[in-house]
């Protein structure tokens, strides 16, 4: 098992009353899944999925991730965990403007400390891996979104994480460069990437091995 | 429209506080700061303006023609006024002082007590002197109050001290002549103290007729230089033509005073040198610092007013780039508003203008803003300053309300201009869509500005830096003897030549180690003469005198390079000199290497003016500062004080001199002890000379006050300047954190530290300031090189103070950015990406 929520809620305040963002939720995931996570918006699905990749707190419950008890954890042991084992994958990329695509894919490398020559294989890796060697050194702003959301899921891969959490990956894309990005998902999954995905779409709910659905910030 | 673009831009700045606050405070402390300065200024360049006929008034001046004859000197002999008043009509006045020096007045009280006080602001004047000068006589006849023989004029301050509360008209003083008898003199009138914006500053005013047996003897001569001249033309007078007509007057008058005292003619005794009459407007007088010679009063300093002009300046401009830069640095806040406008048909032009008046709005709070900091801060300034500034009564005049009024528009459309120009330049789908965050345009500007901001600032502490280093090294300099622990004791004189019971007295006390006597004291050595060599040159050269007698040199502790001091068991001692290096130097008898081949000591030195009496060099000390260490040690004859062939014998102002032996004077007290002993020697031998001391070491390091007074206003102004550039950085920062918030949040998530982030987001704005730096730097080297030229003695320009400079801008700079940058490195990343 890769990681384990037992319980696990998450609440605001507002005027003297409870509003429940995730309410008991129970869930896990095995290496090698590839989860969907649907629901209305507003339902919860990017609180639980930020929760999942330790970005956000929650209240109540219990989060196991890879045997480590999450919820007990220092915050800064905490984001080396989420450093070394999760990649992140945003509806609007979230490249970074003033960086050329080579050197987009290289900075989570930078900040878990690689060596220059050892980034820059992988480096070369990845853009192999994603036929975007000609587009090397292209800033953001010069790739069609799905070209960027393709750097974006690279970059997300290049320090070889255990799990992949994506945020609506095809949200800003059209329904072809939508599919292309599935596409190399299923890719990764049969590579034995661990997929979580929040998503709108029941064509891309499709491309997962199981489906959880959330309604209010309940599991349903 | 004018109402809601007011309520736009209020609700605006309400909505952003912290922006608000910073823009308007960064204004006003610039705005404050510039108002000070313009102040000041105003205050300096308007001194004598109270005069009436103040525009018509014009001092007399002449060249120095006891030292150098390209020096420019304010005192003229009392014969110029006649001659102006023969041969110049265009003169509907001419009135000349008598600078007396300090007397001291003897006022008895009503129960047979005396009080002796000692007038250091002291003139006598002439009949016409309130038909030209407009000081407020209180009482007495204007037409009458000099017309006799001692009568006096006093101001109400003095009145007051002299009388109490009794009427002073008609009451009589006793005033000491130099001689040591007493005149009776007469309070004719009393004027109002002397407003503080006058060069001519006094507190007893007498009849220059009560001085008619030395007018009789010497009013034709033009060497008794102790007069200062001042000319009332008539309305309409041409004053290049005047000058130019009043030059014929010394080669027509001043003959009689070159034959009958130096035996020579007056193209001799000029020696090819112009004796020029210049003509200098009354308003200039205390502003021009010039000349420097025999100038009574206080003088202001033109490097001063330019140095200052210039800083208030920067520092206006300081704030107003912070206004742009703040104002355009918000635009994505604005953004939106600008789409909608320009959506619904707004033209640029409107928007435009919209802008302006929303800068000049906060300019006009700024303001009133800074006139409340002003007067809240005037005390404070006036004191450090050493000025008298006022701001409220300004209020009264429109010229001033008017100018402030041009100020707050000029001000607005200048600070307004590239604000309004570039918020109104945004296209309007893209603000919709809020894009123009994005782009981030016109970062490059921006970044400009805060780049001179930096440069000025950073200019300004490394001018500061070394004003601060040169005024150290200054009063550090070794004036070439010990002079610290040196108690002087003033007005010896008056006791009569002979002092030696006092002498006794004091060198009985173990406290001093030394005691001797001087007719002057360093660093105010001033008297000269003209001397010249026996030999085949026969040069004239000018020499400082310095009468004292041998033990004198002992106090001081100069160091005898050749020959020997003068001793009293040889009695021809008297008749010889002392010269110091540069003397010899200038007399061209060599220097200390060629001493031993050709000694000076045996040398004729003969005196020539006049008389041609000729003294043997028996000494030589190592050159020592007789002034003040801004200037070259000047050539120096030192004369017995017993030697009566030199014309000042037993003339002028006389001081003894005592070293004080550090074991017996510990503490202040100690030092209180020995004082109030001292005074009660004084009194016992004539209880009439008022006791006077000073110490060497202190008169030395006031001759640098208005220096360490500069510096120390040059340290506020820096520090505001500094004040002001800081916060338009954090303006800045805070803005170009929200800017870059989406950015380091990505950069968060990917694994970056906090450490990392706060060194990414600090170096962007590190970089401008270094290259501020780099710009400061070559600029404040050639401001300091150009006012180190003031001083003969220049600190060097070290390099140190500029890396100090470097690292503390740095450093300001990184403090500044670190409340944003630590905001920013510290947020929850994901808070900072979840709106899409």
């Amino acid at each position: 098992m890769l990681l384990q929520l037992k319980n696990v809620s998450k609440w605001v305040q507002s005027g003297g009353q409870k509003t429940f963002l995730l309410k008991d939720i129970n869930f896990w995931v095995n290496e090698g899944d590839f989860i969907s996570i649907m629901g209305p918006s507003g339902s919860g699905k990017s609180t639980l999925l930020n929760v999942i990749g330790m970005l956000d707190g929650f209240n109540e419950g219990e989060y196991t991730f890879l045997d480590e008890s999450v919820h007990s954890l220092k915050e800064k042991h905490r984001s080396n965990l989420y450093k070394q084992y999760i990649g992140f994958v945003f509806q609007s990329y979230h490249l970074i403007d003033e960086l050329t695509v080579k050197e987009n894919l290289e900075m989570p490398l930078l900040y878990k400390k690689y060596g220059s020559s050892e980034r820059k294989s992988l480096v070369g890796d990845m853009l192999d891996r994603f036929n975007i060697v000609g587009k090397k050194d292209l800033f953001p702003s010069q790739l069609s979104g799905g070209q960027q959301q393709l750097v974006g899921i690279a970059r997300a891969l290049i320090a070889s994480p255990k799990l992949i959490l994506a945020d609506e990956p095809t949200g800003n894309l059209n329904s072809k460069q939508g599919e292309e990005i599935m596409e190399t998902f299923t890719q990764l999954n049969k590579e034995g990437v661990t997929i979580i995905q929040v998503t709108h779409s029941e064509k891309n709910m499709a491309y997962g091995s199981r489906v959880i659905n959330l309604l209010d910030g309940n599991l349903v | 429209m004018f109402k809601h673009y007011i309520k736009i831009a209020w609700r605006n700045a309400i909505r952003q506080k912290q922006f608000t606050i910073l823009n308007v405070l960064g204004l006003s402390i610039g705005i404050a700061t510039c108002f000070i300065i313009g102040l000041y200024i105003h205050s300096e360049m308007t001194y004598d303006t109270f005069h009436e006929r103040g525009e018509r008034i014009y001092r007399v001046n002449q060249p120095n023609i006891w030292r150098d004859w390209n020096e420019v000197s304010s005192a003229t002999g009392p014969n110029v006024a006649t001659a102006l008043r023969s041969d110049a009509p265009d003169f509907e006045e001419i009135t000349r002082l008598l600078n007396t020096g300090t007397q001291v007045v003897k006022v008895g009280g009503e129960s047979n007590q005396t009080s002796i006080y000692k007038e250091e602001q002291y003139f006598a004047v002439e009949e016409n002197f309130l038909d030209v000068f407009s000081f407020d006589l209180l009482k007495g006849n204007p037409k009458t109050v000099f017309a006799e023989p001692f009568s006096m004029v006093i101001t109400t301050k003095t009145a007051k001290r002299y009388f109490g509360n009794q009427n002073p008209l008609g009451k009589t003083v006793e005033v000491k002549d130099f001689d040591g008898s007493w005149k009776t003199y007469t309070v004719n009138g009393v004027v109002a103290d002397v407003p503080y914006k006058s060069h001519i500053q006094f507190e007893v005013l007498v009849s220059l007729k009560s001085f008619s047996d030395q007018m009789h003897a010497n009013g034709w001569k033009w060497i008794w230089t102790a007069f200062s001249t001042y000319g009332l033309v008539k309305e309409g007078t041409d004053i290049g033509e005047l000058t130019d007509q009043i030059q014929a007057i010394p080669p027509k008058w001043a003959p009689p005073t070159t034959e009958r005292i130096f035996n020579q003619t007056f193209d001799e005794f000029t020696a090819g040198n112009a004796w020029r009459l210049y003509l200098q407007p009354l308003s200039d007088i205390y502003i021009a610092g010039e000349p420097t010679i025999h100038s009574f009063g206080p003088t202001g300093d033109p490097i001063f007013i330019k140095i200052f002009g210039a800083i208030g300046l920067l520092v206006l401009v300081l704030s107003c780039i912070n206004f742009m830069n703040l104002s355009t640095a918000r635009s994505s806040k604005r953004a939106k508003e600008i789409g909608v406008r320009k959506v619904l048909g707004t033209k640029r032009k409107s928007l435009i203008k919209q802008f302006i008046l929303e800068s000049t709005l906060f300019v006009f709070i700024g303001t009133v803003l800074a006139l409340v900091l002003v007067q809240l801060s005037l005390k404070i300034f006036n004191t450090i300053a050493d000025v008298n500034i006022e701001l409220i009564s300004h209020f009264t005049n429109p010229w001033f309300l008017i100018g402030v009024l041009i100020f707050v528009v000029v001000l607005g459309l200048i600070s307004g201009s590239y604000p309004a120009f570039y918020l109104s330049m945004f296209q309007p789908i893209e603000t919709l869509k809020g894009k123009i965050g994005k782009k981030f345009r016109g970062k490059g500007i921006r970044n400009g500005l805060v780049v001179v901001q930096f440069t000025i600032s950073i200019a300004l502490v490394i001018c500061t830096l070394f004003v601060q280093k040169q005024l150290g090294y200054a009063s550090s300099l070794d004036v070439g003897f010990e002079k610290e622990n040196i108690l002087q004791i003033h007005n010896i004189e008056q006791i009569g030549f002979d002092t030696e019971v006092l002498k006794t007295k004091f060198l009985s006390n173990p406290a001093f180690t030394k005691v001797g006597k001087s007719f002057g004291l360093p660093p105010n050595v001033w008297t000269g003469d003209r001397y010249k060599t026996v030999d085949a040159q026969n040069d004239v050269v000018q020499l400082r005198n310095l009468r004292a007698e041998e033990d004198y040199l002992d106090v001081l502790g100069v160091e005898f390079v050749a020959g020997s001091n003068f001793d009293v068991s040889r009695p021809n001692d008297k008749y010889k000199v002392i010269l110091n290096e540069e003397a010899v130097r200038a007399l061209g008898w060599g220097d200390k290497t060629t001493y031993k081949t050709d000694s000076p000591i045996g040398k004729i030195l003969a005196l020539a003016s006049g008389s041609e009496d000729e003294f043997e060099v028996m000494g030589v000390v190592k050159d020592f500062n007789i002034n003040s260490v801004q200037q070259k040690i000047a050539p120096l004859v030192i004369i017995h004080h017993q030697n009566d062939k030199v014309w000042d014998y037993g003339g002028g102002l006389s001081y003894y001199s005592m070293r004080l032996n550090p074991m017996m004077v510990t503490n202040v007290e100690d030092l209180q002890v020995l004082i109030n002993k001292v005074e009660n020697d004084l009194a016992r031998i004539d209880p009439s000379i008022p006791f006077e001391y000073s110490f060497m070491d202190q008169d030395f390091e006031n001759t640098f006050i208005s220096e360490q007074r500069m510096a120390t206003i040059l340290n506020v102004f820096t520090f505001m300047a500094l004040v002001i550039a800081c916060l338009g950085l954090f303006g800045l920062s805070a803005f170009t954190a929200e800017q870059r918030v989406k950015e380091l949040s990505i950069r968060k998530v990917l694994g970056a530290k906090v450490s990392s982030l706060a060194v990414l987001f600090s170096s962007e704005f590190t970089k401008l300031v270094v290259v501020a730096i780099v710009f400061a730097t070559p600029i404040a080297y050639l401001l300091v090189d150009w006012w180190l030229e003031n001083f003969a003695y220049r600190t060097p320009i070290d390099v140190w103070v500029f890396i100090v400079a470097a690292i503390s801008a740095i450093g300001i700079t990184l403090i500044t950015v670190s409340f944003q940058t630590l905001k920013v490195a510290m947020s929850n990343p994901i808070k900072n990406l979840r709106t899409e």
